[in-house]
């Protein structure tokens, strides 16, 4: 693994690497194999996935404006209460899984994908390409991603896809480190060494042996980003430059329930909940697969 | 051997500010090369719904969006390198003013959230390095993912409600009670102004405003500082020098002192350094949230109102206020640690 909870000193590219994985939760010591926490993770995961696939096709119409029911406190009827448009609070989360879900998955895909690229252009490009790569890559990791997903974002008009590409186009930077360090390690082992004096192409080295060899460390950072993603799919929302009313992506569900949380609280606690819920899942998933896999390294 | 060591310094610093201002201009050409991929047509953006084709000519004009690439690009760095950051299109004046009527009020907010996170910070990891065992481990570990889980725009909301608008503990928005007091205005920042000043009162009316606002941007960074931190005090506590102060007789407290927080110093700095960045992110949530006329404020409002040369001049300066703090940690950081010390300058 290349990320290390103790930040080494005169190292500040490694101490950036184990903070930002600090940051996103993965790594703890001493841990007792299958905590109730990784049951909690993946249950919580588990209903988000499910809600999501399922929901919107039993869902009743949550886009319709019911006026004479708005602001409806939490009832059997309304099981979280409406919101000022008199739409079931309930049965929106419900349907916003999707959206929420389905947009963060598409952003993580979409910058590994970019990450991926780049870690092989810093990798296998000549020297000086590879130095000017990660130069870059040290500037956009200092600068806060969700000021430039904004930036995109408004250039492109506000709305969710804009986010989605916002998101991807700065989202790409640790992946891309973290695979570009894998990537030079790996090339370096002695089997990876006898399959090119073997006469393996650079490129079947990589699809067989380097990327193989990510995937373990690869799987435990899509779980937490994930989390992190869904958090900004939903501050992208809030801000004004991602979902706009009448999604029913939970960050626009909050914003929109901002002027009235005093007189109807429920319309702005449940999908923030939510969206808590749902990233916290994803990290504790992602803390459990990291676990397990560095047990099973160790049990070699 | 032969150069002084103030002139060994200078030189360092020197090349830091070189690299500075190298990292600036990749992130100028960063933000240009943006500017031009994202679909859209800024300068029509910019000249509003319903213009003419004549204004919108114009607003490229005035954008520097006419002319080949080469000719935009260096007519972009060159406005910038001398201030100029264009006319927002909402106030119609220059995109500077409003980012410098911004820049003090953000500043405040993320220079009392690291103060908020260090105090919470180092005194917690520190306690529960001292009773360091495996147990509370579950505990801990849903405790961090709870802290960075939580969504920030939410959870400062949620905070407002409750403490603000029900309990009415704090003020719900603003920088200060309006009408209540008369600081001048030397730095822009309500707090800052009232403490140079002198006027206690103020300070406190500044104080009680900012302690929602900086507590929700602080728990960000309390998570990560606090996991580091402990770790860190944990290995300076088992390393040889510190066992053998301890031998030669010191005190807990001295032991501390002048052996272990010098060491995890470290850490707590590049932490500092590396987490700028995304505070002035969180900014930009909370300060919506509190209705704070920072840099988030200004950011949200110009991206509402498709205000295209206030975001692009906000994104700058803010990237340029967080490289030139990583710059100052850098340099501190070599200052204060004798083996970097020696590393990076020989003296």
């Amino acid at each position: 693994m290349t990320a290390t909870a103790t930040p080494q000193r005169r190292a500040p590219r490694a101490a950036g690497a184990a903070f930002a994985a600090a940051r996103r939760g993965w790594r703890t010591r001493h841990r007792t194999a299958g905590s109730v926490l990784d049951v909690v993770g993946f249950a919580i995961v588990g209903v988000v996935v499910l809600t999501a696939l399922v929901g919107p096709l039993i869902a009743p119409d949550v886009y319709a404006s019911h006026i004479q029911n708005a602001r409806l406190a939490p009832s059997a009827a309304h099981l979280m209460g409406t919101d000022d448009q008199g739409r079931d609070v309930f049965w929106r989360i419900v349907v916003g899984s999707r959206t929420t879900l389905s947009a963060a998955v598409i952003t993580v895909i979409l910058y590994s994908v970019i990450g991926v690229l780049i870690a092989t252009v810093a990798v296998l490009a000549p020297r000086w390409i590879g130095d000017m790569v990660m130069r870059v890559v040290d500037v956009m990791q200092a600068f806060p991603s969700l000021i430039f997903a904004l930036l995109i974002a408004a250039l492109m008009g506000p709305s969710l896809q804009s986010s989605i590409v916002a998101l991807a186009a700065t989202g790409w930077v640790v992946t891309a480190r973290l695979l570009a360090g894998i990537m030079r390690e790996t090339l370096t082992e002695p089997y990876v060494e006898a399959a090119r004096t073997l006469g393996v192409s650079t490129w079947a080295l990589l699809l067989r042996h380097v990327f193989p060899n990510a995937l373990p460390t690869l799987w435990v950072k899509w779980a937490g980003d994930l989390g992190i993603t869904i958090l900004l799919i939903g501050s992208m929302s809030f801000i004004g430059a991602g979902a706009q009313p009448p999604s029913a992506e939970w960050g626009a569900m909050v914003i929109a329930a901002k002027g009235y949380v005093t007189s109807a609280w429920w319309g702005a606690l449940f999908p923030g909940l939510a969206i808590a819920c749902t990233s916290m899942g994803f990290a504790l998933v992602g803390d459990a697969i990291h676990h397990r896999l560095s047990h099973r390294v160790k049990g070699h | 051997m032969l150069t002084s060591t103030p002139a060994r310094i200078a030189g360092y610093v020197g090349r830091k500010v070189a690299g500075t201002i190298l990292t600036v201009l990749v992130l100028a050409v960063a933000v240009f090369i943006l500017i031009q991929i994202t679909p859209g047509d800024e300068a029509v953006a910019a000249a509003g719904p319903g213009a003419t084709a004549e204004q919108i000519e114009q607003q490229r004009e005035q954008l520097g969006l006419s002319g080949s690439l080469p000719q935009r690009l260096v007519s972009f760095i060159g406005s910038l390198a001398t201030g100029n950051l264009g006319i927002s299109s909402a106030s119609h004046g220059p995109v500077t003013d409003v980012i410098a009527a911004a820049v003090p009020v953000t500043t405040e907010l993320v220079v009392v959230s690291v103060i908020l996170s260090v105090l919470v910070a180092v005194p917690l990891a520190a306690l529960s390095a001292i009773r360091a065992s495996g147990r509370g481990e579950e505990l801990r570990r849903f405790l961090i993912v709870l802290v960075c889980g939580l969504p920030t725009f939410w959870l400062a909301m949620m905070l407002q409600w409750v403490l603000g608008a029900k309990l009415g503990w704090f003020p719900i928005s603003g920088r200060y009670t309006i009408g209540a007091t008369s600081v001048p205005t030397i730095t822009g920042s309500t707090l800052f102004d009232a403490m140079l000043v002198g006027d206690w009162s103020a300070m406190g009316d500044a104080l009680a405003h900012i302690a929602l606002p900086a507590t929700v941007l602080s728990l960000g960074f309390i998570g990560p500082a606090y996991r580091i931190l402990r770790t860190e005090f944990i290995t300076a506590a088992h390393r040889d020098f510190v066992t053998v102060a301890r031998a030669a007789g010191h005190g807990r407290f001295q032991l501390l002192r002048r052996h272990i927080v010098p060491h995890v110093m470290t850490p707590l700095l590049i932490l500092v350094g590396i987490e700028f960045g995304s505070l002035f992110g969180g900014a930009v949530l909370v300060e919506s949230v509190f209705a704070r006329d920072g840099l988030g404020a200004m950011l949200t409002n110009a991206v509402a109102q498709k205000d295209s040369t206030v975001v692009i001049g906000g994104v700058l300066v803010i990237g340029i206020i967080v490289v030139v703090v990583n710059l100052l940690v850098d340099v501190v950081q070599t200052l204060r640690d004798p083996r970097l010390r020696s590393a990076e300058m020989g003296v």
